[in-house]
């Protein structure tokens, strides 16, 4: 049978993120934890996979404590397992050690034929994590799939690239990032979610997967944040202005050469 | 053999109460709800009245999300340019905590997490579509084609009762039945809302209003509640009525009360946060389902336990009793669960203000839902309190004089009044 992995990650839901008005950051408080969208579509892949040819599907995430209940929401959709990777120790980490984490729970699983995640998270946008992992793994990759399907050791997936869609097919094991929207996930099932509960998730940190500490988190993160600039949203100048003062505001419109009158 | 003891189906105010009850005796609680977090679903001023809770979580006010305490508790009635109120406030209602300013949102899921930590199984974001009833008893819960068996379910599915209605305990709900709320949360500054209304930052302020001023036919209440940061403003309409006034929807009157030249101030530079509408039970003892079967029992919205005769609106407190109620009912009866030993619930109910205050105010909804009680009164009211303050340099006359020709220049008569506030005083 397919050993399946699927990468998720929690966030908070981004409709729900406001910016404060003063500080301009992010704030995260108010809105509630979600699975990342992409991560879902990439989840309803592999469990079409399932459907169709019968495979194990693991759920991997790397997070704090509380991000198990995304990892049950997806067992509660049909996934078989879930691994929770949470460690003080990755705390701060870029994408790059964030691959190498996830990389490293993939070999230690062993025999995996299908890598999904989601092509990016709504909190980071970032879109390295993903491939960041395949280069590990050092298996081939297919990116921005929006169609994937599985037949006989090839996974045949539709990419959609701004010129057009290119139609791959690769053989396992690969990794398949996911676009988001690219199919309806299915609805969390009351029997799953009972099951996932007591089956429970489990929990590997850095002494499981035999990591480095120097290699993970923020000490293993190339990136330095340096500064983070909020871009303010130019203001916009509303005027209501009623039909009976229509000529005057495009005889003031053309005064400003805004707008030219035909004929003149 | 059941998968568990109880499922209970919604965790809001009855249902995380029953569970933790359930729990607490040692039951095998499966707790279920819709919404993910708890509370998400839901669409409340709110005011929890009283202390209920205490019977569940001790010292709960310790740990519960409450936003202020009422102490300030205004009833009124808006025409269109007039506001006339009963305004109390009171150090007593101060000490007494009684009415309790929550946000459900918060509230539910806090509630959840009691049940939770007292080991019910807490399952979030999953609608059960029907009971499952097998040789006449409910033998456990249906969702997406799975059966997960109890010994009991109890309902406490909230204001829109689909279980009950798909697993045909209950007909659907008609216009009599429930009446249709809208909540707009609007953010004010902590600061400003102490100034506003006139509250410290413990206290509260809590209204609610008889929205004379809309047009003729349309009946509707208006609430406005102060949270720490945010007031709770809303409507609850007769959905009757809307019906039989095509041209009127409810977002017209939630936008008329908006407006209200009282209410904009109260608002003003106010940042809307939420917006959202609910179904409000308001039909009283002839909306009331079956409260229990053979395996099954009802409480709170789902049960139509509301209580509103104008001057209070209260539900919160009656789902908490309800849901305590039944899960003692189903505990005294471990082992032994059938129709006849359940219909204990309904005897713990009439014992307790829950059955007591729904026989007592019976009939109120056609005080309350009435022309008389939204339309005619407040204008009398207005023209009383305009001839008794406006001073135009005439000869005063008695209250009596001034109400018989607001009486009468409002095209009612005198008799009438008398009789329709004689009625109004008795079922209030």
């Amino acid at each position: 049978m397919l050993n399946i992995v699927v990468m998720i990650k929690q966030v908070p839901d981004s409709s729900e993120v406001e910016i404060d008005p003063v500080k301009m950051t992010l704030n995260r408080t108010k809105a509630r934890n979600v699975v990342n969208a992409a991560d879902l579509n990439a989840l309803e892949y592999a469990l079409r996979i399932k459907d169709k040819v019968g495979a194990n599907i693991t759920v991997i995430s790397m997070g704090p404590p509380m991000a198990d209940a995304a990892i049950i929401e997806c067992m509660a959709r049909g996934a078989d397992r879930g691994i929770l990777i949470t460690d003080r120790a990755f705390a701060g980490a870029d994408t790059y050690p964030t691959g190498l984490t996830l990389a490293a729970t993939i070999a230690k699983l062993g025999n995996v034929d299908i890598v999904f995640g989601g092509d990016e998270t709504t909190d980071s946008s970032t879109g390295h994590v993903g491939p960041g992992v395949a280069e590990f793994l050092g298996i081939d990759q297919i990116t921005y799939a929006k169609e994937v399907d599985y037949e006989d050791g090839y996974v045949i997936a539709t990419r959609d690239l701004e010129d057009g869609d290119e139609i791959v097919k690769v053989h396992t094991p690969v990794l398949v990032t996911v676009l988001l929207n690219s199919n309806v996930p299915r609805h969390q099932s009351l029997r799953k979610k009972i099951d996932a509960i007591r089956k429970g998730v489990e929990s590997w940190g850095i002494n499981e997967l035999g990591l480095k500490p120097e290699w993970v988190g923020l000490r293993g993160s190339p990136t330095i944040v340096r500064s983070m600039k909020a871009i303010k949203e130019p203001e916009h100048l509303h005027k209501t202005i009623t039909l009976d003062k229509i000529d005057e505001v495009v005889a003031d419109l053309v005064s400003k050469n805004i707008i030219k009158v035909g004929g003149k | 053999m059941s998968e568990f003891d109880v499922i209970v189906i919604g965790a809001g105010p009855a249902g995380s109460s029953a569970a933790i009850k359930l729990a607490q005796g040692g039951m095998n609680v499966l707790l279920v709800e819709r919404g993910d977090p708890p509370g998400t679903k839901n669409v409340s001023g709110a005011v929890l009245w009283g202390d209920e809770l205490s019977k569940v979580v001790p010292d709960w006010e310790r740990s519960a999300p409450i936003e202020r305490y009422v102490t300030r508790k205004e009833v009124a009635f808006l025409t269109e340019k007039s506001k006339i109120a009963i305004s109390y406030s009171s150090q007593d209602l101060m000490e007494r905590k009684s009415g309790k300013i929550i946000v459900r949102g918060k509230f539910d899921q806090w509630l959840a997490r009691k049940a939770k930590d007292a080991g019910a199984m807490l399952v979030t974001g999953i609608t059960i579509d029907k009971l499952v009833i097998d040789g006449g008893k409910v033998i456990g819960v249906m969702q997406d084609g799975d059966v997960i068996t109890s010994d009991a379910v109890i309902v406490a599915e909230g204001a829109n009762p689909r279980v009950l209605i798909n697993s045909g305990l209950r007909p659907k709900l008609s216009d009599h039945d429930v009446a249709l709320g809208i909540k707009e949360t609007i953010k004010l500054p902590e600061n400003v809302i102490n100034e506003r209304f006139n509250v410290d930052s413990k206290g509260g302020y809590a209204s609610e209003f008889v929205l004379g001023f809309l047009d003729d036919g349309i009946l509707s209440g208006g609430f406005l509640y102060t949270n720490r940061d945010t007031v709770s403003l809303g409507i609850v309409a007769s959905l009757d009525r809307l019906r039989a006034n095509g041209m009127t929807h409810s977002y017209d009157i939630m936008g008329k009360f908006e407006e209200h030249p009282f209410i904009k101030n109260l608002i003003k530079d106010g940042i809307p946060d939420e917006y959202a509408a609910h179904l409000v039970p308001e039909g009283g003892l002839a909306s009331m389902p079956k409260l229990y079967g053979n395996g099954y029992l009802v409480t709170g919205d789902a049960a139509m336990f509301t209580f509103s005769n104008g001057m209070v609106l209260q539900g919160i407190n009656y789902a908490i009793t309800s849901g305590i109620l039944a899960a003692e009912t189903i505990l005294e009866n471990k082992g032994k669960i059938s129709e006849e030993t359940l219909s204990n619930y309904v005897n713990k109910l009439r014992n307790s203000y829950v059955l007591s205050d729904l026989y007592t105010f019976n009939g109120i909804q056609n005080v309350t839902w009435s022309d008389f009680t939204q339309k005619t009164m407040p204008k009398i009211l207005d023209s009383v309190m305009m001839s008794m303050f406006d001073e135009r340099g005439m000869p005063k006359k008695h209250l009596m004089q001034v109400l018989s020709a607001a009486v009468k220049s409002n095209g009612m008569k005198y008799t009438e009044l008398i009789s329709s506030g004689y009625r109004m005083m008795r079922k209030m």
